[in-house]
């Protein structure tokens, strides 16, 4: 059969579209070791934040059978999660589960874990309750990471959500001396940590986020209730930390700030 | 009655001596007794074969014993009975009459008040036959005597308080060279103190002075509420929760409700509604509430008057308090990073008195701490001197392994608990308690449960809470005032993350929560008293789930942990402990300072240097030196007079060699007049044992007739022996008459005669 006219270029995309979303599928899932519903219970859970995306398909979820890999919320999931957490079992006294959990905002789910991570977050949305729930996570006491979003598009829509939770607290550039760049490891000398694409361009920025930004959103008391990773990518450097082609000092950066920002969380 | 038929006062046989004054044997009168006896015995039994009306079982022996009877009481009268029985010499004694002029002698009853009655009976016959014999001198007294020259009638009932005991002292102390016969006390009993002093009572007893008490007034006063007293504690840190037990009892208004409030000066500090208990039976309730800022505080409890209360000054209590400002310092150490740790950190940032240095775990070979004074601070890990964890008034043990403490450690902080006098909590978690081996520690024996034998008891499954009995009566978990509100709000916490199985309580701990999991209920919050200090076990680690569980704002997760916190360390003293005898006295002011010193390992001081500087109103400034008390080392006392009515605030200061020993301050108050209120029904119990005590007799108001004859009989002042014959007495002629005449109608009744 001959596909003719505009036929032919509608199926051609389509072949693309599911191609790359095969590849991506199976390139996410590369090395690692889906758990069963194991009941392992541990004090610390990687906490992964779903969210629902500006670009979500049908809200999120899984798509097209391929689980989350068209939502933002798990870019580098669930490899990156476990990496890391290989690392931290090793570097820390934290008893933790080995493998992530996924939590969601629209649940009081999400009050069993105080500490959560976020990348992608420049495609986030919230309703408005679930703008409320993780204001109110974070005043209780909860903890949000964000990661891997780059360049001054990716803050503003990042903070179009981030004003839904808090309209007015003022997010502020860490200073070296912060303390939770102090908590476990001594980071004051602290780089960009770029995304996988360092492998093939050598550029440690993406978009126009040439320069690191270590930010934050404090409580009434002071303490960090969401620390922000702007310009950077520290998801894909756990990811990444057993290529060889990825060099080993952005991995282990990574890996240090991402201990640091939980015992940060686990303290204050 | 009893005079007419033993022709003496009871006075006379309670106190004197019976003797026989005939010169005969007595050997002969108990051998005739029994001689006769016998001999009565012989000769009923050869009648009661000729005689058929005495063979009933008991005839015989009662006919037997009338006619024994008689028989030993004409015997008996042949050696001369008589009682020996010292009497006053007339006109060579004085009486006294000493009479209450109290403001409660001026209460009304049926229209009549105290005092009119007391004025009525010095006007009665009583008084002037004993002045025909004696000299009579009249006093007044509230808290001091005073002799009266004139009559009676200037007796006012304005008095501001009543001291029996220390009248009766300086009366005696007055009357130490002359001869008084007797004491007459007319009074409603008001004792402020509420007691006499047994060495008042022994001075009376060594010059055998009976003091004859009058009562006036009802032993329950009608329709009154009174606040009965307030147990509330001495010392307590600034804006802890504090429960205050208020204790009422009132007569005529049973069953009505009413209500209690405690203020600070103006401000309203709780209120609770009280339902009335029967006519002298006392209601207690509590009151929970938050204290204010450090400083001595005086908190004023009322119950709200009733219409037609007869006395509405009894129904205000004020009680001192003095509110420590802290900082109270609690070092936790936690051995692996968790929630707990990060949220009981966030629940103590809010507490004002109590500043948590933490030492954590995170790594095997970091720690990370917090809350330190400077980088010195904990920089070697967990302290392994006494100065240095001596220094804290709190330990609250997480999730450590009993192994991560060398034996010094372990030493220590048992010495930290029994010698020191600090707290120590230990938390649940996966190397606590049984499952970190501190069941085979040096503190095995400080904790307030039994562990179980074998590990792995932490489990990270839901658990949900609930108080028990001591629970919902403790401050420790009283999360709102009302006590039951407070039960169901413990019955609906959100479950907890995690639960240990402590094991089971040890004897004399307290079990304040528990755990309910699987159909199994573990304790989760005990307590104990050890040595100086506490101790306690929580048996989680998860009440963080408190604080994100429940809504935001909701302050139970802090209010928990700033109360168990607060009961960890209120009661650690520092090296220098001071207290007084009461923290409010009432009229006269007399206290003792005391103060307990100790050196730097905390064992008591010796040698120490312990002075007391206060400062009282009217800008008093007073120092006074304390000393070491024999037998007791670190104690050191004085007595103070508090001068005039107001509050006074003691610093004491020690210093043991060069080194400063310690500084304490405390706050006391001196109110007069206000004890006068309380009580004033009629203290029968002590007017009683005031008599008997001292050889008197209680009498009341409207019986005072046989007290002239009574008074006579008494070997105080100057006395002489007399002996009185009884042979003479009407009753031993009408047992005579009747004892016959007994026999004769049974034997008419028994058909004999």
């Amino acid at each position: 059969m001959r596909i003719q006219g505009p036929w032919r270029h509608i199926v051609l995309v389509a072949t693309l579209v599911c191609g790359w979303l095969w590849v991506d599928h199976a390139h996410s899932q590369q090395d690692v070791d889906t758990p069963d519903n194991s009941p392992e219970k541990a004090e610390f859970y990687w906490s992964r934040l779903h969210y629902t995306s500006a670009n979500d398909y049908g809200g999120g979820g899984r798509a097209f059978g391929f689980g989350y890999s068209f939502s933002g919320w798990s870019r580098d999931y669930p490899k990156a999660d476990r990496q890391f957490l290989e690392a931290l079992k090793r570097l820390t006294r934290i008893q933790m589960r080995s493998y992530e959990q996924v939590v969601d905002l629209d649940s009081d789910k999400i009050y069993d874990y105080p500490w959560v991570y976020a990348v992608q977050v420049a495609n986030w949305t919230f309703t408005e309750d679930e703008a409320r729930r993780l204001r109110e996570y974070l005043l209780k006491g909860g903890f949000l990471m964000v990661d891997d979003f780059h360049g001054t598009e990716d803050w503003d829509r990042f903070m179009a959500g981030m004003r839904q939770v808090f309209p007015d607290r003022p997010v502020e550039d860490l200073p070296d001396g912060d303390e939770i760049f102090h908590v476990l490891f001594d980071l004051s000398n602290r780089f960009q940590i770029p995304g996988e694409q360092y492998v093939n361009t050598g550029r440690t920025y993406e978009k126009d986020g040439y320069v690191p930004k270590w930010r934050a959103i404090r409580d009434d008391k002071g303490r960090i209730v969401v620390a922000i990773c702007h310009n950077m990518h520290l998801g894909d450097a756990w990811e990444w930390a057993d290529i060889a082609e990825y060099p080993e000092n952005f991995s282990s950066m990574a890996f240090r700030i991402g201990i640091n920002y939980i015992i940060y969380g686990m303290t204050h | 009655m009893f005079e007419w038929l033993f022709k003496y006062p009871p006075t006379v046989f309670l106190h004197g001596q019976l003797l026989l004054r005939s010169a005969w044997p007595r050997w002969l009168l108990a051998l005739g007794v029994i001689v006769i006896g016998l001999l009565l015995a012989w000769v009923l039994r050869g009648r009661r074969a000729s005689d058929t009306q005495l063979t009933g079982r008991l005839r015989l022996p009662l006919i037997w014993l009338l006619q024994w009877t008689i028989a030993v009481l004409i015997m008996v009268l042949l050696w001369r009975p008589a009682i020996a029985i010292n009497e006053l010499v007339p006109q060579a004694n004085i009486i006294a009459v000493l009479v209450d002029d109290s403001r409660s002698m001026g209460i009304a009853e049926h229209g009549v008040t105290r005092m009119q009655q007391a004025t009525q009976a010095l006007q009665g016959s009583w008084l002037g036959s004993l002045s025909r014999n004696f000299q009579t001198r009249l006093y007044r007294f509230d808290s001091n005597l005073l002799r009266l020259e004139g009559p009676a009638a200037t007796l006012t009932a304005t008095g501001p308080a009543t001291h029996i005991n220390a009248v009766l002292a300086e009366f005696a102390s007055d009357t130490a060279s002359v001869p008084v016969g007797a004491i007459v006390l007319l009074s409603d009993g008001g004792d402020n103190s509420g007691r006499i002093d047994r060495g008042t009572i022994e001075v009376l007893r060594q010059r055998h002075i009976p003091v004859h008490t009058v009562g006036f007034g009802a032993t329950l006063v009608p329709q009154d509420v009174e606040i009965e007293g307030v147990a509330l504690a001495v010392r307590a840190l600034a804006h802890s929760r504090v429960t205050a037990v208020v204790e009422v009892s009132q007569s005529g208004f049973a069953g009505r409700h009413t209500s209690v409030t405690v203020r600070d000066g103006a401000k309203l500090l709780a209120t609770r509604e009280l339902t009335l208990g029967a006519d002298g039976a006392t209601v207690s309730t509590d009151l929970t509430f938050d204290l204010p800022d450090a400083g001595p505080r005086v908190l004023r409890f009322v119950v709200a008057a009733l219409p037609g209360e007869a006395n509405a000054r009894n129904n205000e209590l004020s009680r001192l308090v003095n509110v420590e400002a802290g900082p109270r310092r609690i070092l936790y150490v936690e051995g692996e990073p968790r929630w707990e740790y990060k949220f009981i950190r966030r629940a103590e940032e809010d507490d004002k008195v109590v500043q948590l240095v933490s030492m954590l775990r995170t790594s095997e070979n970091k720690i990370y701490r917090q809350g330190v004074r400077d980088g010195l601070e904990l920089a070697e890990g967990f302290p392994t001197k006494p100065e240095d964890l001596f220094g804290y008034d709190g330990i609250i043990m997480g999730s450590v392994d009993a192994g991560y403490f060398n034996a010094v450690q372990q030493a220590l902080m048992r010495e930290f608990v029994d010698r020191r006098g600090g707290g120590l909590l230990f938390l649940g978690g996966r190397q606590s308690l049984s499952d970190g081996v501190w069941g085979g520690s040096q503190l095995n024996e400080l904790l307030p449960v039994t562990l179980p034998m074998v590990g792995s008891m932490f489990r990270r499954e839901p658990a949900t809470v609930s108080l028990t009995a001591v629970g919902a009566d403790s401050a420790v978990t009283r999360l709102v005032d009302d006590r039951a509100v407070n039960i169901t709000l413990w019955n609906k916490l959100p479950y907890l993350a995690d639960f240990q199985d402590p094991g089971t309580a040890k004897s004399g701990a307290q079990e304040l929560a528990q755990m309910h999991v699987a159909g199994r209920t573990l304790p989760l919050l005990v307590t104990e008293n050890y040595g100086r200090g506490r101790t306690a076990v929580l048996a989680t680690g998860g009440t963080w789930r408190w604080q994100m569980s429940l809504p935001l704002g909701d302050a139970t997760h802090s209010v928990f942990w700033h109360q168990l916190v607060h009961w960890l360390v209120s009661d650690t003293r520092g090296q220098l402990s001071a207290q007084v005898s009461a923290s409010t006295v009432q009229d006269q002011g007399h206290l003792q300072l005391l103060a307990d010193v100790r050196d730097r390992n905390y064992l008591p001081a010796t040698d120490a240097v312990v002075n007391a500087h206060l400062i009282g109103p009217d800008r008093l400034q007073a120092d006074v030196p304390l000393r070491l008390v024999p037998g007791q080392p670190g104690r050191y006392q004085t007595d103070w007079t508090a001068p005039a009515v107001g509050m006074y605030v003691a610093d004491i200061t020690a210093a043991e060699g060069s080194l400063g020993a310690g500084r304490d301050t405390v706050a006391f108050q001196r109110e007069d007049g206000v004890a006068e209120n309380f009580h004033t029904g009629q203290n029968v119990q002590l007017l009683k044992s005031l008599a008997a005590d001292t050889g008197g007799r209680y009498w009341s108001a409207d019986d005072l007739a046989g007290l002239a004859r009574a008074i006579p009989f008494s070997n105080a002042g100057v006395s002489v022996q007399r002996f009185q014959d009884l042979w003479n007495m009407p009753a031993v002629f009408l047992l005579l008459i009747l004892l016959p005449l007994g026999e004769w109608l049974l034997r008419r009744r028994w058909g004999v005669v």
